[in-house]
């Protein structure tokens, strides 16, 4: 008797080990009625402690328990056949991980290479990962595996599928399958309907630790809205003023905007940057005239800048507005120009470029740790000079000439000790910053041509700067999974945000500079508050590293690029995305925002640049009642360039965007 | 078990020195080293991202190496990839191609030319959302079929556009009137050698293509007589083949007749010193290069042109410049047409001067040519 009371706790107790509640809650059950079980004479019971006997040692329960769940989910009915699919990916991984951790490795690779196809399409880049694992080491080293380990899986399922699938589990008394899905998932029973399939996307991330702590995250409050008293609600009161006299120049420039048109697509054919500023000018005549029929934009709600703010002198901030005021109004129908800087002869050596607000400088980050900065404006007077011909090699033979070399079409700023990652100019272009491969941040000035501060602080190279859209704060990000934020007359950090679970590649200010952006390599894209550090949104959705982002100017949205090509637009107070945009084929390098908001602007390793209407459903009430698809954007254009990846965009305040690119024939 | 076989490690330990590695040992190595190399291509593909590239270095491994505190290698710098070859008389054993390089040699090589340095240079990728059909654009055929394919997936297709007429830009109205201008009145000058220049380099003529094969088509059935024009349209035609930002296959088949009738026609020009010999020598190039250009997207057109150059050479009736003609179209095409003719080719020259001086010998010696060939056609 002594010894059944050792057996019924032994069982209890591995039960309760196990997970197997109802399992549990059985044996309980049939302690209290009887209290002494005959488990000889118990065929069912004997059988199932036989089972856990066998499955402790058999791994071919694993491949075959899989395989059968697998055809089952395959068979099942087509309603729940997407939900019932959702759970074989979690049992795959884990199934093979625990074959690991055993020690069966040979199995675990046969097991692995027979079922990975499946998944192959949804997780092909977690896989990759996976298949590197070949021992118990490997499991507690590795990040990625152990939080997968460590953490369960959720998975919305409705009521119905849940019933099947347990029913198969039990019926088939797979008890290694049943292990994993209690080990490693958590059930959302949810009644009803089963879920659409387009919800997948939760599932997607397996990044653990996050999905409960990002939804606990999201619900934080954030001010999304704009600054007060910024230079564009100024110009909406001094509008009202202004409106008469400008319309008057309006009527009067009208005769010349044609003539000055013409010119500038003449000029577009033979030398193009002679002709830049005008043409931008003219453009913008063209639209001034159109502007009292647009209708202005519903504000945005405001909020206080957290942080101390550098004062804007009076000169600039005439220039600024006079800008504004010339702006061109975009539209699904009124597409941007653009502008594109050619990069040649940087035999392979490119690595970022970065175009300042005005489009007069081009700064471009190289592999041999040097900086160069070109002056579009001279390049193109120089340019015109010379007599008009194919603008390709004059400029740069003209100015290589010097037989010491001395005479450059470029600055060339030296300092870093290693590739130089990113670059990024201040918004009145007298800074650039860029960060480099030897970890530091370093500060140059356009107008003494010079080095002035070398920030270091980051461990690991540096992949990402940008400065804040007010300027003297900037934020980088780096291998060291931080970002980190700055300020220029500070040598150390502000402040570091600690959260990514892999290298940061990029980083964004919010408009209201009161927030950052980071993407990651762990595919999510994460919301720091400032002030405080912390992190208050995690958008979770892309399927690979992330590239690039970019803020709507009006705060509500955020768009982020990926390395399959995929846009994802994001809102920022739901913490939700919008819609995923699909048509680039490879990493979309660039993002950028026109300065009102309706299209963006998307640049990418095809080769192309695309712009998306990103305004449909709140500027076409029409469009919105004969698609009933009210929520989509779409593209507007691709524009190809001839075999030049394109590496960064950047929409003037007048609404021109500037494209850099590098020609590079093996494209 | 991993993809790392055992024996690489022994081989590797044995090249290091290590003779008496244990089995076991190799065993256990081999997994953990697949590892560690996945993880060193993990960072490495980071790195290659960063560099804003799609194609993995060799720099961004030594850079990912870096980042773990490992030695990078060196010497693995070059451009091309790594040539290796296979071991004779082994099945799978390779080896990298290393050349000696004699030191002697390389300091006396004159020094290789300066590489350009970086420059940027801008131009308009777009205005106002249209492409500028200037040089540095890619030529836009391609896209519009994936652009259609766009607007129906949409279902936003709004903007239904109207099938609207033709048009064709200013510019390139006045382009085409002065082209054809020259072609028609200043074939010699200095300016129609230009004009073909540009006919054979601009990238923003697509719009135009119709007009000219239309304005070829034409003028060669009405000008049979004048020869300078004759010469001058192929030549124009010759322009616009060698233009690579063109689509021109859709008009191919307006295009060939007139070249074909350069080729093999009864009378070119109408003085007798006029050397209409040349313009059929240089139709004959053109329909070799466009049988060697679009002869794999139109299976059938080498045979065509063949046969219609077969018929008009075979058949006695025709006159020698016929005749001529259909030779060198033929002997153009390539070696396999040229193989058959090969028996006279050498002959030809001959035969030129002969045919100026004495018409009578040249009937003779051609005719003779002619039964040689149709013997060896018939042994083949």
């Amino acid at each position: 008797m002594e010894n059944m009371q050792a057996v019924n706790s032994f069982v209890a107790a591995y039960l309760k080990k196990k997970g197997f509640k109802e399992a549990e809650q059985l044996l309980e059950d049939l302690q209290k009625e009887s209290a002494p079980i005959d488990f000889h004479n118990d065929p069912d019971l004997a059988k199932f402690i036989h089972h856990f006997s066998q499955s402790e040692d058999d791994v071919a329960r694993y491949q075959d328990g899989y395989s059968k769940l697998r055809s089952w989910t395959y068979s099942s009915l087509d309603l729940y056949k997407h939900e019932l699919l959702r759970v074989l990916y979690p049992v795959f991984i884990h199934s093979f991980m625990d074959l690991v951790a055993k020690g069966h490795l040979q199995e675990a690779r046969t097991f692995f290479n027979a079922f990975h196809e499946d998944h192959e399409l949804m997780h092909s880049r977690d896989l990759q990962k996976l298949e590197g694992v070949l021992s118990q080491s490997h499991l507690e080293e590795m990040e990625f595996a152990r939080s997968l380990r460590q953490n369960k899986v959720n998975i919305k399922i409705c009521q119905y599928s849940y019933g099947l699938l347990l029913q198969y589990l039990h019926k088939t008394q797979s008890t290694a399958m049943l292990g994993v899905i209690n080990e490693h998932i958590n059930f959302q029973v949810t009644s009803g309907q089963p879920g659409s399939i387009s919800d997948d996307t939760e599932v997607v991330t397996l990044i653990g630790s996050c999905q409960d702590a990002a939804s606990l995250i999201n619900q934080k409050e954030i001010h999304w809205g704009l600054l007060e008293d910024s230079l564009e609600e100024r110009l909406e009161k001094e509008g009202g003023l202004l409106s008469d006299s400008e319309k008057a120049e309006a009527e009067n420039k009208e005769g010349d905007v044609d003539d000055s048109k013409k010119r500038s697509v003449e000029g577009g054919k033979q030398g193009a940057s002679t002709k830049k500023l005008k043409k931008d000018k003219a453009v913008n005549a063209t639209a001034k005239s159109a502007r009292p029929e647009a209708k202005p934009t519903p504000a945005a709600p405001r909020v206080k800048p957290e942080l101390t703010l550098p004062v804007m002198s009076t000169e600039v901030e005439q220039s600024i507005l006079e800008d504004l005021r010339n702006r061109v109004q975009l539209s699904s129908v009124a597409l941007p120009s653009v502008s594109f800087y050619t990069f040649l002869n940087t035999h392979n050596g490119l690595n970022c470029s970065s175009i300042s607000q005005d489009g007069s400088l081009v700064a471009g980050g190289f592999s041999d740790s040097s900086l160069k900065v070109w002056d579009m404006a001279k390049l193109g007077q120089q340019a015109g000079s010379s007599t008009l011909q194919g603008e390709n090699d004059s400029t740069s033979s003209e100015h290589v000439a010097g037989p010491n070399g001395v005479k450059r079409s470029y600055t060339l700023f030296q300092g870093h000790s290693g590739p130089v990652y990113s670059a990024t100019f201040s918004p009145l272009a007298d800074f650039i910053l860029s960060s480099s491969a030897d970890t530091t941040i370093r500060l140059w000035s356009t107008k003494l041509n010079a080095n002035l501060v070398c920030y270091k602080g980051h461990n690991y190279p540096v992949w990402d700067v940008q400065f804040s859209p007010v300027g003297h704060y900037f934020a980088s990000s780096s291998h060291d999974r931080t970002a980190r934020i700055w300020s220029m007359d500070r040598i150390q950090p502000l402040r570091i945000m600690a959260g990514h679970l892999s290298d940061v590649d990029c980083v964004q200010w919010h408009v209201n500079c009161n927030y950052i952006a980071t993407g990651s390599s762990d595919r999510t894209v994460r919301l720091w508050d400032v002030q405080s550090g912390e992190c208050v949104r995690i958008f979770i959705g892309h399927r690979s590293m992330i590239l690039s982002l970019a803020m709507s100017p009006d705060g509500r949205y955020m768009a982020s690029g990926d390395e399959d090509g995929t846009i994802m637009m994001w809102d920022l107070s739901s913490g939700q995305c919008v819609t995923p945009l699909m048509g680039h084929t490879s990493c979309v390098w660039s993002l950028a925002f026109s300065c009102e908001g309706t299209v963006l602007a998307s640049g990418s390793a095809d080769c192309t640049v695309k712009l998306w209407d990103v305004k449909t459903s709140t500027k076409a009430p029409k469009n919105e009642e004969k698609s009933g698809n009210p929520n989509r954007l779409r593209s507007l254009k691709t524009l190809a360039t001839k075999s030049s990846p394109v590496y960064s965009l950047r929409f003037s305040r007048r609404n021109l965007l500037f494209a850099a690119g590098v020609l590079s024939k093996n494209v | 078990m991993s993809n790392v076989p055992k024996e690489a490690i022994e081989v590797i330990a044995q090249s290091i020195g290590i003779t008496n590695l244990s089995p076991d040992v190799a065993l256990a190595l081999a997994p953990d080293v697949e590892y560690r190399v996945r993880e060193i291509m993990q960072e490495a593909i980071k790195c290659m991202r960063h560099s804003r590239r799609t194609v993995l270095t060799t720099d961004d491994v030594d850079s990912a190496l870096n980042l773990r505190n490992v030695e990078p290698i060196c010497g693995f710098a070059s451009r091309d990839a790594l040539r290796f070859k296979k071991a004779a008389g082994h099945k799978d054993l390779f080896y990298i191609d290393d050349k000696d390089v004699e030191f002697k040699e390389v300091l006396e090589s004159p020094l290789p030319k300066a590489p350009l340095d970086t420059s940027v240079t801008s131009h308009w990728l777009a205005i106002e959302g249209i492409q500028p059909a200037i040089p540095e654009n890619a030529s836009i055929e391609a896209p519009s079929d994936g652009k259609k394919a766009e607007y129906k997936e949409d279902g936003l297709s709004v903007d239904v556009k109207l099938p609207i007429k033709h048009v064709l830009s200013r510019e390139l109205q006045l382009y085409f009137d002065k082209i054809v201008d020259i072609t028609m009145n200043k074939s010699v000058s200095i300016l129609f050698k230009q004009a073909l220049l540009s006919l054979a380099t601009d990238s923003g003529l697509h719009p135009l293509v119709p007009y000219f094969t239309c304005f070829i088509a034409d003028e060669v059935a009405r000008n049979l007589n004048n020869f300078p024009l004759m010469f001058a349209l192929m030549r124009v035609a010759r322009s616009l083949l060698q233009n690579e930002h063109l689509h021109i296959e859709p008009y191919l088949h307006q295009l060939m007749p007139s070249i074909i009738t350069c080729l093999v026609a009864k009378r070119l020009g109408n003085k007798f010193t006029e050397n209409h010999w040349e313009l059929r020598n240089f139709a004959a190039k053109l329909v070799a290069s466009i049988c060697k250009r679009f002869g794999h997207v139109y299976h059938n057109l080498q045979p065509r042109v063949t046969r219609t150059l077969l018929h008009a050479f075979l058949d006695p009736t025709k006159t020698f410049p016929q005749h001529y003609g259909a030779i060198q179209g033929l002997a153009a095409l390539g070696p396999s047409v040229k193989t058959v003719l090969s028996l006279f080719s050498a002959r030809s020259e001959e035969r030129k001067n002969l045919e100026i001086y004495s018409p009578k010998v040249f009937v003779y010696l051609y005719y003779q040519i002619l039964k040689r060939i149709c013997s060896f056609l018939n042994l083949k």
